[in-house]
Parts: C-alpha cells; structure tokens; sequence
C-alpha cells in the first residue's frame, strides 16, 4: 500500500469545504440545501392515513398525497407558501411561549453542543439554536420590522421550497427531549420549535408515516397497534398466564369495569411486545400482591400518544381519550404505567387541553392513604410514584437475591425527567429491588441522554441516524458496562424499552433493556405465591 | 538515539495531529476536538483514546487481533455516520504521513522516515482489520434492523385499518390481524 499524501487522503474523506482542505466555507449555512437519500429520512405518511385523519372529527390533517422526499417534486398544494405563513401567523397569536422563544433567543450557544443529534452527527444545523433558527429566519422576515428593513443581514430568509425541506429534515431529526432546553439560560423549550415546525409541516401534508399511521390507529381502536378490544383483552390474559406459571398467583383482573376505584392506562406496547411484556407482567403480580381495585381498559388501552409528535389537535384528542373513560366508567382516578410522552402531555399539555379532571377524586392510596397532592389536577398517579409510597410505607415485601441475576443502572426517561421532575422515586425504588449503580453525572437526572429515537423517530428505515443520535446515551452505558459489570439498563419508558433495545444490541451487547416494574416483580414476594426457581425472573422460560 | 526513541520523544504529536486529521473529517471538528470530557463528547472522547491506544500497537506491530479493540472503538461509529466506507476508514491511513511529517521537522531524527516500513505495514494490517471490523458493525447493524422487525412493532405501521375506507355497511369485515 503506497503512503499517501495527507491532502489527497483529506479529499478522499472530506466532500466540501471544511478545515481539512484547508478551504473556507464558501457558503452561508442558510444557502446549503439538504439531500434526501434513503436511510436519512422516515417514510412519509400514506396518503389514506393523512386523508383518513383529516375527515375525522376535531383533526386538521390537510392535503394528502403520494409523495417522496427523494423526488425535487413534493406535489405541495399550489399556495403552499400562503399555508405555512398564515398558520405561522395563527400560532405566533395563539401561543405566547412561542412568540417569546422567537424572539429571546440571544445566540449565546449555551444550547448547541447539548443535543444528541449534533453530538452523533457533527453536523450544525442539529444545534438546537441552529434547529430553531430554520423557523426563526422566516419569522424574522414576515413578522418583524428589523427583518422588514434590514433582510438578510439581520438573519431573515425567504420561505421557500428548500427552507421547507430542511424544516423537513431537522424537525424529523429532533427528539423533542428537552436536554437544550435545561442549558438555555433563557428556558426556550427548543422541543416546542420542534413542535410548531412539525405542525406547520403537517398542514401542507408532509407527515411521516410511523407517525401519522399509530395515531390513526390509535384515533379508531385506542391503541398504536390498531389492536381490536377483544384483542387487547387477549393479550393481557396471556401475560396472566404467564404470571400465574411463574409465581403461583394468578392475577385477578377485569376490563372496562364500572365502579372500579383505579383506572389503569398503559403504552399498549407493554401488552404486545418484548420487553414490555414483562413490566405490564410486573404491574399486575404488583397490583395483585396489594388486592388493587382496578380495571383495565380496552378503549383507553393506550398510554402513548403520537398526537403530541404531530399537532395540538391530535394530542388533544388523544389525552382527552383516556379521561372520557375515566368519567365513563366511573372511576375515582388513573393510575399511568411506564410511559415517556404519556407524561409530558398530562404534566405539561393536559390541563390547559382538556382539564382540570374535576369529575375525578385526588388520587389517595388505598393502601398508604397517601394524598397525591401533585396529582390533584391531572388525578393522574404515576406507578413510581405509587410504587415508592408503598416502599416508604413497609407495604411491600421482597427478596433482592431474586435479582441477584442483574447488576442494573438507571436510564431516566426523558419526559419522566425533564417533564414531571421524576428523578428520585425510582431511584428509591431500584435501592429495594436490586443492585445498582449511576452512570456519569453529566448524563443522568436532568441532564439525561435521549436513547435517540423518541417522537416516533423509533423506525427501522432510519437506523443508521437511531445509532448515531443514540451515542450519548450508548456510551455512558458502555461506560458502567465496562466498569461495573452493568448487564441491565432500566428506565420507565416504552419507547425507551423498544429503542434502547436495539441501541444496546448495537453498541453495548451484553446489555438488556428492562422496566423498572418489571425489577420490582422480580423480587416482590407475593402473598400465597408457589414461585418457581426463577434464574431470569420474570423472564425465565419454564 | 533509535527509531523507538524517535516514536517515544513524538507519540504525543503524532497522535495528536491524527486526533485532529480524523475529527476534521467532521462539519463540527473544533468541538469534537476542544472538548475533553468524553460523556459531553463522545465522537471526540472516543476516537482520541482509540487512537491514542492504537499507535503505540502499531510501533511495536502488534497483530491485528490486539488491535481490534481501538479500531471497534472507531469504526463503531463511523459505521453508523455519514461516511461512505472508504471515508470512514481513510484517516487510519493519515498516521503514516503524519508521522513522516513529524520525523522530518525534527532534524536529529529526520533519517528514521526510511526506517518505516514495519509501521507502515504494521498500519496496513490495521486498514485491513478496520474493512472487516466495518462490515461487522454493518453486519451487526443489519441484525438489529432485523431484530426489531421481528419483535413485532413493524405491524404499528402495516395494520389494516382506517374504518372510514370501508363502505359504512361493511364495517364489520375483517382486518388483517395485528400481529399478535
């Protein structure tokens, strides 16, 4: 192999200008247009899916088509421009925060090395002032007099087709997480910018697919899956099954009860694949151990809401789902599963959509008379929440040595952390159940890592981009894999269960992704239990 | 004074200049390379301690086996970037100009640049390890997308469904099951 000469070996690697070729960028930022090619975007939504959303009832999905982003071509309605801009206008009037991010932002960069995206890529425009500025730009030009006067130079850009793509782009590479937003000494919740390019987007028909197909889904059957009541119901009674082989008990449980005291909501992910299946197992040898009076729902049988990666009205719709069951069926209050975005929505976006619940009672529990006084609006009680109450209170007994198989360390969920502030309950938890360790500072608690796929970016067509964002979190893993012998990362999130899942098997192998109920399970010692020898838990096949 | 002295007096350059050669190949280079801290940086914190583990390997031409740590390291995550193979691969290779560049500027030690061939080969076997390492990650990459097919979650996007493209009447027939 000949030596070869650093310059030409720069060329071979770098394409365009950087410091490795000793040339100055050329360009501004604003002028480089992005390339769509297969693996850098997730399919755009089906046409029948986006028509199907629109002609339903409270649901504004406009203009649907066939279309790719590969194609110069995206076949936008021919007042394409005047849409975005006066549904830009409509927003800026509606919601005050965004107007105010719009405006605050000072450049001071405190934000742009925090993102996931940016540090698996490199690439500048996923700094989220750099994400932001994409929307800010064209604000700049329509809608202040600076931008009226001074153009360009005081950072407007025109809206065109090329600035509506790289909307497309970036919006879709952006978890929506919230780590920029706990840097920024301004609180922009850059997640928010995401959310209104994302809306804006929709209202010219450009969706994605895994998006906009489980919030079809969900807006017929109740769940991402579409999955049919009877269905559902199915498949919760294999997990029964399952429950009763491993310890003995079988759990007593019922769907669509009226009178019940609980409502129990949860991702449907946790009933229908692994290794959710083992935390929705968890909740009810959990719920059966206390004698809960609970019922699950099969309208209401889906946590998750896509809605919240789409626009406002079909979050709305969503969450407002699971409280006319509530009311329906009579219930005092809700008790929520292990789900990320469920969370955000209800602690961030319920109250002011569709609450307060006031048809429903303060959660207090039945077995502690705790008062979730944090819940008084929502009546929403987190599991954890209600798990650690429990703990705190001497109501559970368990056996750690039945977990003696997991050496665990705590993922925080994004929303569950930046959104609801829980950062402590299922830390207290974890102490009880299992041994375990922190992974480093700056990458845990507020300042947690996203696993790189949430707000429906969790599809296959992009897996390269999943690995890549998800490198923060991956290698923080790595990191007490290495040093402590980690060999389980838990969280409380569904989308983390199934996302983390394949980043583990990408970047750390012997490591599996776990609930954190499904730990709690593990070693709970259930009343009038015949357990079996159980090596893996509630994993063990017998 | 030998060519094992002449490696020992420059490593810290050497490996330094190949630190910043592999980030410029990045849109963000100056801080992959400014910050240290390996959590707030992974890309950077990575491939400097792959790289700085890698060279002293190749001085005294380690085989290619113990090598397969560092370059896991970094073809890992090249792997998954935005670099067609032969990019992602390419700055192994800078270390041997790099290192020639270094000897040269250094008058005492300039004569060892025709004492390289051992390093030179020791870093072909390295470039020849990093292709199979790459393929392996891809390999490993192609396993998860399939993994994840089979667990079930691709039926979220293939289910029948929307009730409104069935005449009201027929409400009732069948979907596709959902993939129990």
């Amino acid at each position: 192999m000949s030596v070869p000469k650093l310059q030409q070996l720069a060329e071979s690697v770098v394409q365009g200008p950087t410091l490795a070729t000793g040339a100055i960028p050329t360009r501004e930022w604003t002028e480089l247009p992005v390339v769509f090619k297969s693996g850098n975007y997730a399919y755009p939504a089906k046409a029948e899916k986006v028509a199907y959303l629109d002609s339903q009832s409270g649901l504004h999905f406009p203009n649907s088509r066939e279309w790719s982003p590969e194609d110069e071509d995206w076949k936008l309605p021919e007042n394409w421009k005047e849409i975005i801009i006066k549904g830009l206008a409509e927003r800026l009037d509606k919601f005050r925060s965004l107007k105010i991010f719009m405006d605050c932002c000072v450049r001071c960069g405190a934000c742009a090395d925090k993102c996931h995206f940016f540090l698996g890529t490199g690439d500048p425009k996923n700094m989220p002032v750099l994400r932001a500025e994409l929307l800010r730009s064209v604000y700049r030009n329509d809608f202040t007099l600076a931008g009226k006067i001074l153009g360009k130079m005081a950072g407007c850009r025109e809206m065109t087709v090329a600035v509506l793509k790289e909307w497309f782009m970036y919006s879709y590479q952006c978890t929506e997480c919230r780590r920029c937003s706990v840097f920024c000494p301004y609180g922009i919740d850059t997640a928010e910018v995401t959310m209104m390019l994302r809306e804006l987007l929709h209202l010219v028909g450009v969706g994605i697919n895994w998006i906009l197909e489980p919030v079809s889904n969900s807006n017929r059957t109740g769940n991402h899956m579409g999955l049919q009541p009877h269905t559902f119901k199915d498949n919760v009674e294999f997990l029964v099954d399952d429950v009763e082989n491993l310890t003995g008990v079988r759990p007593n449980i019922s769907f669509n009860r009226k009178g019940a005291e609980i409502l129990f909501i949860t991702p449907s992910a946790d009933v229908f694949a692994e290794p959710g299946l083992y935390t929705a197992m968890g909740y009810m040898a959990l719920f059966e151990s206390l004698g809960l009076d609970y019922t699950w729902s099969t309208y209401a049988s889906e946590g998750g809401n896509f809605g919240l990666f789409t626009n406002n009205e079909a979050m709305k719709k969503l969450n407002a789902k699971m409280y006319a069951e509530a009311k329906r069926l009579g219930v005092k209050y809700i008790i929520g599963g292990e789900c990320g975005h469920m969370w955000r929505v209800i602690h961030q976006y319920m109250d002011t959509m569709n609450g307060p619940a006031d048809f429903l009672e303060v959660p207090v529990s039945p077995i502690t008379g705790t008062v979730f006084d944090n819940a008084a609006s929502t009546k929403m009680v987190h599991i954890s929440e209600f798990t650690a109450d429990l703990i705190r209170h001497g109501k559970l007994k368990f056996d750690k040595s039945r977990n003696s198989h997991v050496k665990a360390t705590w993922h925080d969920s994004c929303n569950t952390a930046r959104a609801m502030g829980l950062l402590d309950e299922p830390r207290y938890i974890l102490d009880h159940v299992v041994d375990w360790v922190e992974m480093p500072e700056n990458t845990i608690r507020e300042q947690t890592f996203c696993c790189g796929s949430g707000t429906g970016l969790n599809t296959d067509e992009i897996m390269e981009l999943r690995m890549r964002s998800g490198l923060p979190r991956a290698n923080a893993v790595k990191y007490v894999h290495d040093k402590h012998g980690v060999n389980m990362l838990a969280c409380v999130c569904a989308i983390d269960r199934a996302t983390l899942t394949s980043l583990m098997n990408y970047w750390n192998p012997d490591v599996r992704v776990c609930g954190l109920t499904e730990l709690v399970a593990n070693a709970l010692i259930i009343p009038g239990e015949n357990r079996a020898e159980l090596d893996d838990g509630l994993r063990t096949l017998l | 004074m030998d060519l094992a002295e002449a490696f020992r007096n420059h490593r810290d350059t050497i490996v330094n200049k190949w630190v910043a050669f592999t980030l410029s190949t990045y849109a963000s280079s100056s801080f992959f390379l400014r910050e240290r801290d390996n959590f707030a940086n992974p890309v950077g914190g990575n491939i400097r301690d792959a790289l700085g583990r890698l060279f002293p390997l190749l001085v005294r031409g380690a085989a290619a086996t113990e090598m397969h740590g560092p370059l896991e390291q970094i073809l890992a995550i090249r792997a998954v970037q935005d670099f067609t193979p032969s990019q992602a691969l390419a700055p192994l290779n800078a270390v041997k100009h790099i290192t020639r560049e270094v000897f040269t500027a250094d008058r005492e030690r300039s004569r060892f640049v025709t004492e390289l061939y051992d390093f030179d080969f020791a870093v072909d076997l390295a470039v020849l390890a990093a292709f199979d390492i790459y393929m392996g990650c891809r390999e490993r990459l192609h396993d998860v997308r399939i993994a994840e097919i089979k667990s079930g979650r691709d039926t979220i996007t293939d289910s029948g469904c929307p009730s409104r493209l069935l005449p009201a009447q027929n409400i009732a027939v069948p979907q596709k099951d959902s993939g129990v």
